[in-house]
């Protein structure tokens, strides 16, 4: 899986920009995503990574700079339609759809026409979904409302949403946080198995050793701006970056 | 005796269309307006011109009104949905208060305050439905209809999309949905089928005027609609039900003092609406999606600084 130079490029970022007010959230932010390459972000609190995962999404409008999806223009498009071109994402506090079922939750990203009875047909959609459901283990919850789930079944729900939705690129936030060991070993086998079917993966996280394990490159993020970007050997080693991302936290 | 019960019938057949319609808004796509009286009384007075100028049949008075509200709510979803929730709730308010100076002061179409008289019984392939004994019937299979249509598309995918709406709007969106596009389509559908239960009013009052438009009648039916059960497929029927039976049940209880039975009921529905909230503060009715007590969360504290060691 290690990032040869000629793999297609996905999403392509440069001189990305957010200011909040005041407060500079990414800065002059320029990277690209290739096809089959799992890129991990880190940073500390406040980095910036959550805000470049709305930046590219369409959540947030960008203040500079601009995002290419296949070598389109995509700055300044709505959610919807950047989602529709395949672009999926988790968000880190989840915002799950917590009054439907598991299987609602699921059903409801593959509709995302707004006429009544649009999408797939029907039977295709429950298969669909119960193919998901059994590989993030929620088959036993079909029925129950997202909100009343555990937390680690919320965080799989979260995912077999991003899974069902079938998109290309997926921007996850933070995904395995908080996820016990156990969990965290499912997850990252469905990770593997998503990235081996042909998915892109960027992923924020926070547990240095897991990044390791899965990425094949790292983006590191400081107060909005991009510090390094290249394989996790390097970027991990780097001491000038680790006192940054240890530093404020002793 | 009869005629009172069959008078009752027809009513809460058509306040049930009317706080169905705005559940279907309310209860799924997390759209609170205080203006569906607007709506029930397009369909209304749109029914009484036509009824009165063109033709009395139900199968052109209902498509007329059906139409005029679906176009003119769009005035109110156009630029409302596309802001947040609280703007919409400010807007529908203002639409309301806009809507009644139109019907009270737009003389030629709604007969200003003194409001159109004489109405024409509605007819149905030529025959004319006499009020009320034939009419309670042809309001039960008006209900039945919104009803049907209803719950067929809160269980379909775009039902699956309106309650997606309401529970996270940004997920949604991230998740392809064009949510104004979504929550404009919802608004229409139920202004168009609030203005069926206009099309009976007319009808079987063959008097309508200002007052049952109003921004009261738009507080009634929303009331119908949280006692009842927001988001439930029953209790708005039972709401509507409740609210307007109480009156009469209460004038059955000779030992009140009946000149004090204005005083008495808001009393009640006071008390009434207290209790609710403690004890059921879903409403009466339960919701139908699957409803397991809510279990102690594990640990959903964010216990991701502990993963950075
Ligand atoms: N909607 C907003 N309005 C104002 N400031 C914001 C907003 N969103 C983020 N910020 C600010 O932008 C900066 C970057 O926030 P962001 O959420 O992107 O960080 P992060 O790297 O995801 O952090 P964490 O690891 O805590 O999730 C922070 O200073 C934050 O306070
Ligand atoms: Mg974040």
């Amino acid at each position: 899986m290690s990032g040869a130079p000629e793999q297609e490029v996905l999403l392509e970022i440069c001189g990305l920009s957010k200011n909040f007010g005041g407060v500079v959230a990414v800065s002059d932010v320029t990277m690209d995503l290739r096809a089959g390459i799992v890129t991990t972000l880190v940073g500390p609190n406040g980095a910036g990574k959550t805000t470049l995962f709305n930046l590219i999404t369409g959540h947030l409008g960008r203040t500079a700079g601009t995002v290419r999806w296949l070598g389109r223009d995509i700055g300044g498009m709505k959610p919807y339609r950047v989602a529709r071109l395949g672009i999926g994402r988790t968000f880190q506090d989840l915002r799950l759809f917590g009054g439907m079922s598991v299987e609602e939750n699921i059903l409801t990203v593959m509709e995302p026409g707004a006429l009544p009875f649009s999408g797939p047909r029907m039977a295709q959609k429950r298969a669909r979904a119960a193919e998901v459901m059994e590989r993030t283990g929620l088959a036993g919850k079909r029925h129950e409302r997202a909100a009343d789930l555990a937390y680690a079944e919320r965080k799989f729900l979260s995912l077999a949403r991003i899974m069902a939705a079938g998109a290309r690129l997926w921007l996850l936030d933070e995904p395995a946080s908080g996820l016990d060991p156990n969990s965290y070993e499912i997850f990252l086998r469905l990770l593997r198995e998503e990235v081996a079917a042909g998915v892109t993966v960027c992923i924020i996280e926070h547990n240095l050793d897991i990044v390791v394990g899965i990425s094949d490159r790292i983006a590191f993020l400081d107060r909005g701006r991009l510090l390094a970007d290249g394989d996790p050997k390097s970027v991990l080693e780097d001491a000038a970056l680790s006192a940054i991302y240890f530093g404020d936290r002793t | 005796m009869e005629a009172y019960l069959l008078n009752l019938g027809v009513l809460i057949a058509i306040y049930a269309i009317l706080a169905i319609t705005l559940n279907f808004i309310m209860g799924y796509a997390g759209i609170f307006s205080l203006a569906h009286a607007v709506f029930f009384g397009i369909g209304a007075y749109v029914a009484a011109v036509v009824s009165m100028h063109v033709s009395a049949s139900i199968f052109v008075t209902m498509p007329a009104a059906m139409l005029a509200a679906a176009v003119l709510s769009l005035a109110l979803a156009l630029p409302a949905l596309r802001v947040r929730g609280e703007y919409f709730v400010a807007a529908s308010l203002g639409l309301q208060m806009f809507a009644v100076t139109v019907f009270s002061e737009w003389k030629s179409f709604t007969g200003g305050l003194g409001g159109l008289v004489g109405i024409p019984a509605v007819k149905i392939f030529g025959q004319e439905v006499y009020r009320p004994a034939s009419f309670f019937p042809i309001a039960l299979a008006v209900l039945a209809a919104v009803v049907a249509i209803t719950q067929i598309l809160v269980r379909s995918s775009f039902g699956r999309s309106l309650t997606a709406i309401r529970d996270s709007e940004s997920a949604a969106e991230g998740f392809g949905k064009n949510v104004p596009l979504i929550k404009t389509i919802s608004v229409v559908i139920s202004a168009a089928l609030a203005a069926t239960a206009g099309v009976l009013y007319a009808g079987y009052m063959s008097f309508i005027n200002v007052e049952s438009f109003t921004l009261d009648n738009s507080v009634l039916i929303m009331a119908m609609v949280i006692i009842g059960g927001t988001g439930t497929s029953w209790g708005p029927v039972v709401g509507a039900a409740l609210l307007l039976l109480l009156p009469g049940l209460l004038s059955y209880l000779s030992f009140l003092p009946q000149a004090d039975i204005g005083a008495i009921q808001q009393i009640i529905y006071g008390l009434g609406m207290a209790a609710l909230m403690i004890f059921r503060p879903g409403g009466l009715v339960r919701r139908g999606s699957p409803q397991r007590k809510a279990r102690p969360k594990a640990a959903p504290t964010r216990a991701k600084r502990g993963a950075v060691q």
